[in-house]
């Protein structure tokens, strides 16, 4: 029994749409201004946050027209713009996917079951595990995958970042305004980030770059007190005393949903063409699940725009 | 409706805050919200209840709920 009396709380999720797409970021929210505006109706079924992982990133710099924009405030933009069009969002799990004839049915976790002629996996991905003694211990008790959230209860400590990418090093400069000293640890033997971001690190006096080093465990008591880093060349270890871990050393595909459905690699990431077809008729992936080259905003908006836009053409 | 105390513990750049806030918005429940990011005593305050450093943290009378948890939120709640 709980405290209060609200009684049932279910949306409206109609049975049937046009388009259904999984995943509320940059691609699948694309997709659906464009599929809005073709005249058809679209259902974006989110799990998290509308706008997708843009939201849980400090600030982006690269996406045209916006010099300078906070991840959460661009991933309200792409939401409200698409909902602007009539695009619905609903948020539930997509759990399962099947064909039935010429639809798809997409079943949902709060019990919805939705049919719709098109389905546009746009799912996106997780932030990748390090895969280190202590990493699961800890989570939440020092180490963190998401610095834009929990970045603010470092203030004044010190702090280890473990990655070299984009995100290791956008996620550094933030994180530099609020904490004392951050010690970046990178695996390879040079950063991998954009240059303007890798210059941002050097020039900050709070960040101290080991690279060629790897993670080996992160220890403590009742919270993380140390990382025990690995030198690659002479295998001497060292310990870093520290009060926080940030955690970005890449992102794995969320595309279970649509396994043993649609081709994907060993990796998990789905194969299409140049129109975002899987190989079966009707279903799209977009966004950062596909197997391609650049996985960005504007990659993944463009792939939303490519697929809404060919299939508003061939199955309607 | 029961004379239950709500307080969220947020930071100003974290997502899942506003998704926890907007929905007891949603819900028509008023609640009051601790900015860790500014609040050191409202922080540690967190840090002591939760026993861990993340946010949201939601407390619904004497229940603590880590994160946006829906389902342990609707079920603290009593939403079937």
């Amino acid at each position: 029994m709980g405290l209060f009396d609200i009684g049932s709380m279910s949306s409206d999720v109609k049975e049937y749409y046009d388009f259904v797409i999984i995943g509320g970021g940059p691609a699948g929210l694309t997709a659906a201004i464009y599929a809005r505006r073709a005249g058809l109706t679209a259902l974006v079924v989110e799990k998290a946050l509308e706008g997708g992982a843009v939201t849980q990133t400090h600030m982006v710099e690269n996406w045209p027209g916006e010099k300078s924009i906070e991840g959460q405030a661009l991933g309200q933009k792409f939401a409200d713009h698409a909902k602007h069009f009539g695009a619905e969002i609903h948020y539930a799990f997509a759990q399962k996917v099947t064909i039935d004839g010429d639809y798809k049915v997409v079943e949902l976790d709060d019990g919805h079951s939705v049919r719709c002629k098109v389905l546009i996996v746009a799912t996106g991905t997780q932030p990748r595990k390090l895969g280190v003694p202590g990493e699961t211990e800890f989570r939440g008790k020092g180490i963190t995958y998401c610095a834009a959230c929990d970045g603010y209860l470092f203030k004044d400590k010190d702090v280890v970042v473990i990655g070299g990418g984009d995100s290791a090093c956008d996620e550094s400069h933030f994180l530099a305004k609020v904490v004392n000293s951050i010690t970046m640890v990178q695996n390879l033997p040079y950063l991998t980030a954009a240059k303007i971001l890798q210059e941002r690190i050097l020039n900050d006096p709070k960040i101290t770059v080991i690279t060629n080093h790897v993670v080996k465990e992160i220890r403590g008591t009742s919270k993380v007190e140390e990382v025990v880093i690995i030198d690659n060349t002479t295998k001497e270890e060292k310990v870093i005393k520290t009060d926080g871990v940030f955690i970005y050393v890449g992102l794995s595909p969320m595309t279970e949903v649509v396994k043993g459905l649609v081709e994907m690699n060993q990796n998990g990431y789905v194969i299409t063409n140049e129109n975002m077809e899987t190989n079966v008729p009707g279903i799209y992936a977009v966004g950062d699940i596909r197997i391609k080259g650049l996985r960005q905003i504007v990659t993944a908006a463009a792939d939303g725009a490519i697929a809404a836009e060919h299939a508003a053409r061939k199955y309607f | 409706m029961a004379d239950v105390r709500i307080k969220i513990y947020t930071t100003p750049t974290c997502p899942w805050c506003r998704r926890a806030k907007d929905y007891f918005r949603q819900l028509g429940l008023p609640y009051t919200e601790v900015d860790v990011s500014k609040d050191q005593k409202g922080a540690e305050e967190m840090v002591r209840k939760s026993g861990q450093m993340g946010v949201p943290v939601i407390e619904i009378g004497n229940q603590i709920i880590v994160g946006f948890d829906k389902a342990k939120i609707d079920r603290t709640l009593g939403i079937n």
